[in-house]
């Protein structure tokens, strides 16, 4: 259980945070969304005990994270964002050294590491130097040294920024199947990541949260596109009779289809099985239908663009 | 204690995955020969190590630094300082410990020399009161040397200004409780030369072994790793 309540962190004159609060319970995947320069890693770094906050207070499972930190401290694990390691070590080098840092004993280090080295896919580099290892390899060997001692607690700071696209979907299957038992807490830029692996998003712009709610609600879009064989008068027809439908506009599109962008109104939500049934109602064959998923992009964009 | 252990050792090993502490080992070993061979070996010298202990006083000077630049600059430069000090440690065993870890490597620094002393045994009878006093002296000095080290590498993230600027502290502060004592002169005199470190290991080297030099210098190490402790500490707070 994460709680942060009101904290704010002040380098000089800069104000970085100003005023987050959010908890994260047991259980749950927490993504704090925001563009570069937003604060997610100052409030990241406050979470840890890293930073002392300015003013407010961040408490984990009821400890504070400043006054009891070396309690606080071997409840998490974390990943800070350049992923920094010591290069001249090897991978089996480090984990056994991070292992020893958290007094964990010969037996129970072995069995981590040799855990922590096969989930997170590093049996092959496990004798090479971290620094001839490539950025993907790099990252797993920060998650897998922040997973080492079994935290209940997760923080992962831009935990997919540099990696290939094969190597993101990896590290995002990994942090779900974690997810289950623990709580996690990631930050990122990239939306498509959060709203993949997050329960749950705080939208962070200039400091402050500018959003935050379950995935699914924010990201509730209200935006079809229907592609049908027909005359673009009985599409119009057959989309209007449904229940729920605000706006439509038809364009055709050759060969006698015709494309419709369709506002739902906003009790209405998800209309596409409505939709579905309508044109095969009147008989018209449909070769897409889609709801478009901007919802929490265009969530985004607002609060990012509500601090400009 | 476990916890500054595995730093300790860590930063010991390190020395030998990186190139520094092999450069070290190697140029300090070239040099003490040279002059062991060119000194003590000769017939008509006296059977002791005082040209080895001379020498590596000076040596220490350039290589105490080289030593302790990157105990805590690297952590500093490379981010490697965030998942120190989220682990359950605190600030204190993090320093000790990589001072430890610094003050093992002089150690080993200096074993390899027991073989001139072997040298000198099988080729005639030293006097080994002088030469105990002698290494023990040269640990000495060279332990308040590491600690100021790692006070000028907590203070930067740049290897080479930690290395330059132990340097510096360590000229001013043996010529400025020498030369500069003598050229200042009385009162202000009495005052420079207790400061002096190098006036305490030609004591050491003469085979005196005084529990005040023991005392003053272990506590300017004690005094020095303390301020360290507190310039890390304080980067929390900043």
């Amino acid at each position: 259980m994460i709680e942060v309540a009101d904290i704010h962190k002040s380098f000089g004159v800069v104000e970085a945070v100003r005023g987050v609060s959010f908890t994260a319970s047991p259980g749950e995947t927490l993504g704090i969304l925001g563009p570069n320069g937003a604060g997610k890693t100052t409030t990241i770094r406050m979470i840890t005990g890293w930073l002392p906050p300015t003013s407010g207070r961040v408490t984990i499972d009821g400890r504070d994270s400043v006054d009891d930190t070396l309690l606080v401290r071997r409840k998490l694990g974390y990943l800070p964002e350049t992923t920094p390691l010591y290069p001249e070590m090897r991978v089996g080098q480090y984990l056994d050294y991070r292992g020893r840092l958290f007094r964990m004993a010969r037996t129970r280090r072995r069995a981590a590491i040799n855990l922590r080295i096969d989930q997170c896919a590093l049996t092959a580099v496990r004798t090479r130097r971290i620094g001839e290892l490539s950025k993907g390899y790099r990252q797993r060997v920060g998650l897998a040294s922040a997973l080492l001692h079994d935290p209940p607690i997760l923080i992962l700071d831009e935990p997919t920024s540099g990696l290939d696209p094969s190597q993101i979907a990896e590290s995002r299957n990994l942090i779900r199947e974690l997810a289950e038992t623990k709580t996690v807490l990631l930050s990122s830029h990239i939306l498509p990541e959060v709203e993949r692996t997050c329960d749950r998003v705080i939208i962070i712009a200039s400091g402050k949260v500018r959003a935050q709610g379950r995935v699914a609600e924010l990201a509730r879009s209200r935006r079809h596109t229907v592609e049908v064989r027909a005359d673009q008068d009985d599409a119009l027809r057959a989309a209007r009779g449904v229940a729920g439908v605000e706006n439509i506009s038809a364009r055709p599109c050759g060969e006698g289809w015709v494309r419709l962008e369709i506002d739902a109104s906003e009790s209405a939500g998800d209309l596409r099985e409505a939709l579905a049934e309508a044109m095969r109602a009147a008989n018209r064959p449909v070769r897409e239908l889609t709801i478009e998923r901007a919802g929490l992009e265009a969530l985004f964009a607002q609060a990012v663009e509500g601090n400009a | 204690m476990r916890v500054l252990g595995a730093i300790a050792t860590r930063e010991y090993a390190s020395m030998f995955r990186l190139p520094i502490g092999w450069v070290v080992l190697a140029l300090y070993l070239l040099l003490t020969g040279v002059v062991f061979a060119a000194g003590s070996l000769r017939p008509g010298e006296p059977a002791s190590l005082r040209g080895l202990f001379t020498l590596s006083d000076w040596l220490l000077l350039f290589i105490a630094p080289a030593i302790s630049m990157r105990l805590l600059s690297d952590e500093w430069r490379q981010g490697s300082i965030e998942p120190l000090m989220t682990a359950p440690i605190s600030d204190w065993q993090i320093v000790t410990g990589k001072y430890a870890g610094a003050a093992m490597f002089l150690l080993t620094l200096l074993a390899p020399t027991l073989v001139y002393v072997g040298a000198l045994e099988w080729l005639s009878a030293p006097d080994y009161g002088p030469i105990a006093a002698g290494y023990l002296g040269l640990i000495l000095t060279g332990m308040v040397y590491l600690a100021l080290g790692i006070v000028c590498s907590a203070l930067t993230s740049s290897q080479v200004v930690a290395f330059l600027t132990t340097i510096f502290a360590l000229l001013i502060l043996r010529i400025g409780t020498t030369l500069g004592a003598a050229a200042i002169g009385a009162p202000w005199d009495a005052w420079l030369y207790p400061l002096s470190i190098d006036m305490r290991m030609q004591d050491f080297t003469r085979g005196i072994i005084s529990t005040a030099h023991i005392v003053v210098l272990l506590a300017a190490c004690a005094w020095l790793v303390t301020i360290a402790v507190s310039i890390v500490e304080s980067r929390r707070w900043r």
